[in-house]
């Protein structure tokens, strides 16, 4: 670990300890979510990243800039994917049953927001 | 809490984006960042700016301010943190040192600080990577920096002072100096990591540090190879080297590269070794003194330190014959010294009387002394090199050959190298199991064979082990029958069943014959029983290396009685054979009366008979030298030799008038009835194996010679009647070649029985004047002819011969040569 980072990575290693970080909507919706399954999005990753030092890798607070609904759905998402990664499963993944989870008045939101943020 | 979440923002789908602002917004943070004060920072926040840059179709201007924002943080840090540490131009070495050591932290810093930048960077530039550089076709975040760091900071001056401060270090250390090898570590890896060309390979440490490394230790260690060649004792000299090697292996394994190793390596050969070695080696305190004070420590690194170059082993095998050969010659000049001693002892003493050969003196060990010594001190130089191979010259193949051929070449210079490697066996085999046990005395012999590879001319061995072997079991002496087969089957291992064909045909003789004297006892028991009790051993002539002519001696009637007693029970049973009695072989036990006690005497067939002159005559009465000779016919020389054993030598039991130790022919002798001895039995003059004087040797020489031109006829023969026609040359190298393992045979030689075969018709001179063609027909009428010739004598080339003959079947009867035998008396016992 280079010298420069070594003053943030204590405190990162803090909140690495819990294994959990809070995602924060836009109209003040909050979930706790593991770390690992946060990590599920390159964005996320990287904002938490210790290297990086910044304010959420530090905190493991995480503001997405999107309506809590959005971001619940985007939870969902990223357990989903996380559960089917680490599970060596030979049966299909359950795509559709997930699809028809998504209420279909924020498809076009979620969407969107899945570009800015997975 | 740091970046405060900021509600109301404008929405990013909406229409008001501001490059401008944003830009202003995420340069002031980028700067922050620059500062070490990312973790004020939201990444969101900052992502999110990069992001819509990229978006809106910013991405060109957010990458060149991104890249100059890059290029003034470097600047700046350049200023702050190297020039500073530029060096001063002291010239004491130790402030030296610490500024070296200053830079290049500094630029270690500075390496560390731009690339957690650059890490952060290119966080939150992700979107900008994925998405604007591959379509401006730029280069990633990343590797911006990389080449803005090169272009910026590894630049002259910097770079210039930067490699300077390295060399110096590692100079530093080689003067024995204490480096701080981490900081130099960090800043070769600073070197390694950055790349041009964008090739994996072309690093800049390849490019711009190797190069003037591997010079200046180039001409670092051609001096100090001088220095250490001229100043120091060899293993001094070797010492230093191998720890120069440990170093720098060590050094290219802590803080330089590992591709490094090669090079640097080579040039520590190229320097340290290749130029000195040689001399390094031949210096007084070099390989031979290494060796005679057993250093093997030393040897063993001299060995590492020669494995590493070419040339490097073979110059230690050349040396290390050198110092064999040496010392091999050494021996050799000690055993001819001794021998020189004595023959001019007894030329003394022969001097006086008229030819005698000093043959008739008592045996005395010393006689075989020189040849014992000589054998017991290659054993020894072999065995000392042994030990250094084992121990270290990790059993190298290169250098045993170098081993064996040094050692071949000193024995092969002693004359005498088979005579005395087979007189060390015989005396083994004869005496050797008092006081050792009979693994040690195979051990010894077992190191023996090692000597007898060594000869090159294995017939002379063969022709002289087989005379003493003839001695030992003619007489008895051989103290086991298991270490005498030993003995032939280590020489059948190593030579083939030829080799020691005849030997086991004087094994097998000897135990026919002891049946056969046991048969004949039953059967004169049984008979009309001579008054001697005779013992016989039937020798196949052409299996015994003893002469064939027999030795004239008129027996007294009782023992001729004997022997044509059993002359006639052994022809009775073997028709066709012919029986020649040996008598200058045999030996008899007799018992003399004399005044004080009665004693039983072993004396030699020979001496019998002359003592036998003396039982009817009265107790002063004498005989003179020429009427013994007229009784006996035995021939002068051994006359004399037999009279000598009885009458000067320790046990007098004849008297001989004059006194003296020589015979003269107008001595008169008389039986000494005064003789006395604690002893009851006493054993008189037998005839002990010892170095051959120079007349025998020439004899055996001639003998040895003889045998060859019949070896090599025959060799000759058997290859031209497989081939029919060859071309000299062809011939003379196939003749060479197959007689290796016997002999060197000359081609000079090879030539003259060519050409001798010519004459004989065997074969002929082709047109062309360089081949020779075999001619069949003619052959065998000329074989018929000398196998007439041969078949009296004895030599191998009768076996040739035989196969020769019987392979055309034309009908003519040919008795294999084997079957004649002649057969000499060994025992006579008179009770």
């Amino acid at each position: 670990m280079p010298m420069a980072t070594s003053e943030y990575t204590t405190a990162a290693l803090a909140t690495n300890k819990e294994g959990w970080v809070r995602l924060q909507s836009t109209d003040g919706f909050s979930y706790l979510v593991k770390r690992k399954v946060a990590q599920a999005s390159g964005t996320i990753r990287n904002m938490l990243d210790p290297e990086g030092g910044y304010a959420e890798a530090l905190n493991g607070v995480c503001e997405i800039q999107e309506r809590g609904i959005i971001v619940e759905k985007l939870v969902e998402y990223m357990s989903f994917k996380t559960y089917y990664e680490s599970i060596n499963t030979k049966d299909e993944i359950p795509l559709n049953e997930f699809l028809e989870r998504i209420p279909p008045e924020i498809i076009l939101e979620l969407y969107v927001s899945r570009l800015d943020v997975l | 809490m740091a970046a405060a979440p900021r509600r109301g923002r404008p929405r990013i789908h909406g229409p008001e984006f501001s490059p401008e602002s944003t830009w202003a917004e995420l340069s002031r943070n980028i700067r922050e960042i620059q500062n070490h004060k990312a973790s004020t920072l939201s990444f969101e926040e900052n992502h999110r700016y990069a992001y819509n840059m990229v978006l809106y179709k910013q991405g060109d201007m957010l990458y060149r301010g991104v890249k100059r924002l890059v290029m003034e943080n470097l600047e700046s840090l350049a200023k702050e943190e190297i020039i500073p540490a530029f060096p001063t131009g002291t010239t004491d070495p130790i402030m030296q040192n610490t500024e070296e050591e200053v830079l290049l932290k500094a630029l270690r810093k500075v390496w560390d600080d731009h690339k957690s930048n650059m890490v952060r960077l290119g966080q939150i530039l992700k979107y900008m990577d994925r998405v604007h550089t591959k379509s401006a076709q730029v280069p990633t975040t990343n590797e911006m920096g990389l080449e803005l760091f090169l272009s910026h900071i590894m630049k002259n001056p910097i770079k210039e002072h930067i490699v300077t401060a390295i060399l110096n270090q590692i100079r530093h250390e080689r003067d024995g100096n204490v480096i701080n090898r981490s900081a130099v570590k960090e800043c070769v890896d600073v070197f390694q990591s950055l790349q041009y060309e964008n090739t994996p390979t072309a690093t800049i440490y390849k490019r711009d540090l190797e190069p003037p490394l591997l010079e200046a230790s180039r001409a670092f260690y051609q001096k100090e190879g001088q220095e250490l060649a001229t100043t120091c004792t060899t293993p001094e000299f070797l010492i230093l080297v191998e720890a120069r090697f440990e170093a720098e292996q060590s050094r290219t394994h802590h803080y330089l590269s590992s591709q490094t190793s090669h090079p640097l390596l080579q040039i520590l050969k190229d320097t340290l070794l290749d130029p000195h070695i040689e001399n390094v080696i031949a210096k007084e305190s070099g390989l031979d003194s290494m060796i005679d004070n057993n250093k093997t420590s030393d040897l063993s690194r001299l060995f590492r330190l020669c494995q590493k170059i070419g040339k490097g082993l073979k110059c230690l095998e050349s040396s290390l014959k050198k110092s064999i050969v040496r010392r091999g010659q050494e021996i050799n000049a000690a055993s001819t010294g001794d021998e020189f001693g004595e023959p001019d002892a007894e030329g003394k003493e022969t001097e006086q009387s008229t030819k005698g050969k000093g043959k008739a003196r008592p045996p005395k060990a010393s006689g075989i002394e020189p040849a014992i010594n000589w054998v017991q001190e290659v054993l020894n130089l072999k065995d000392k090199f042994d030990v250094v191979w084992k121990t270290c010259f990790e059993s190298n193949r290169a250098i045993e050959s170098a081993y064996n051929d040094a050692f071949g070449t000193f024995v092969n210079q002693n004359e005498k190298c088979s005579e005395f490697i087979s007189l060390f066996i015989d005396d083994h085999l004869k005496r050797g199991l008092k006081g050792k046990s009979d693994v040690e005395v195979d051990v010894i012999l077992d190191k023996t064979i090692t000597i007898f590879r060594f000869i090159s001319e294995k017939d002379v061995f063969e022709r002289y082990y087989k005379g003493h072997l003839a001695k030992r079991l003619l007489q008895g002496k051989s103290i086991s029958d298991d270490a005498e087969r030993g003995m032939l089957a280590k020489f059948k291992v190593e030579q083939g069943i030829q080799f020691t064909q005849k030997m086991e045909g004087m094994f097998n003789d000897m135990k026919i014959s002891a049946d056969m004297t046991k048969e004949y006892l039953e059967h004169v028991a049984k008979t009309t029983a001579p008054e001697i009790e005779l013992n016989v051993t039937v020798m196949t002539s052409n299996a015994w290396p003893m002469t064939h002519s027999a030795s004239k001696c008129l027996l007294p009637p009782k023992m001729s009685e004997a022997c044509q007693s059993f002359q006639h029970f052994y022809l009775g049973r073997h028709q066709g054979r012919r029986l020649t009695w040996q008598f200058s072989l045999g030996n008899a036990d007799v018992i003399a009366r004399f005044k004080s006690k009665t004693h039983e005497l072993n004396v030699s067939t020979f001496a019998l008979v002359i003592l036998l002159l003396f039982e009817d005559l009265g107790d002063g009465d004498t005989l003179g030298y020429s009427e013994i000779k007229q009784n006996t016919e035995i021939d002068e020389p051994e006359l004399k030799r037999h009279l000598q054993s009885l009458a000067c030598a320790k046990y007098k039991i004849l008297k001989k008038h004059p006194p003296g130790r020589d015979i003269n022919p107008n001595d008169t002798f008389s039986f000494n009835i005064d003789f006395s001895c604690p002893m009851k039995k006493i054993k008189i003059g037998t005839i002990s194996s010892k170095v051959e004087s120079n007349e025998e040797r020439k004899e055996t020489i001639d003998r040895v010679e003889d045998e060859r031109k019949y070896q090599m006829e025959a060799c000759i023969v058997r290859i031209m009647k497989g081939r029919k026609k060859m071309t000299h040359n062809d011939l003379v190298h196939e003749v060479t070649q197959q007689l290796t393992s016997k002999f060197m045979p000359e081609p000079l030689a090879i030539k003259k029985r060519i050409e001798g075969l010519i004459e004989r018709d065997y074969l002929q001179r082709c047109d062309d004047r360089k081949s020779y063609e075999y001619l069949l027909c003619s052959f065998l009428s000329k074989a018929l002819d000398i196998s007439r010739s041969l078949i009296s004598s004895p030599c191998k080339v009768r076996k040739e011969l035989t196969f020769c003959l019987c392979l055309p079947n034309l009908g003519i009867p040919v008795k294999p040569a084997h079957m004649l035998l002649s057969t000499d008396i060994v025992s006579l016992v008179e009770n």
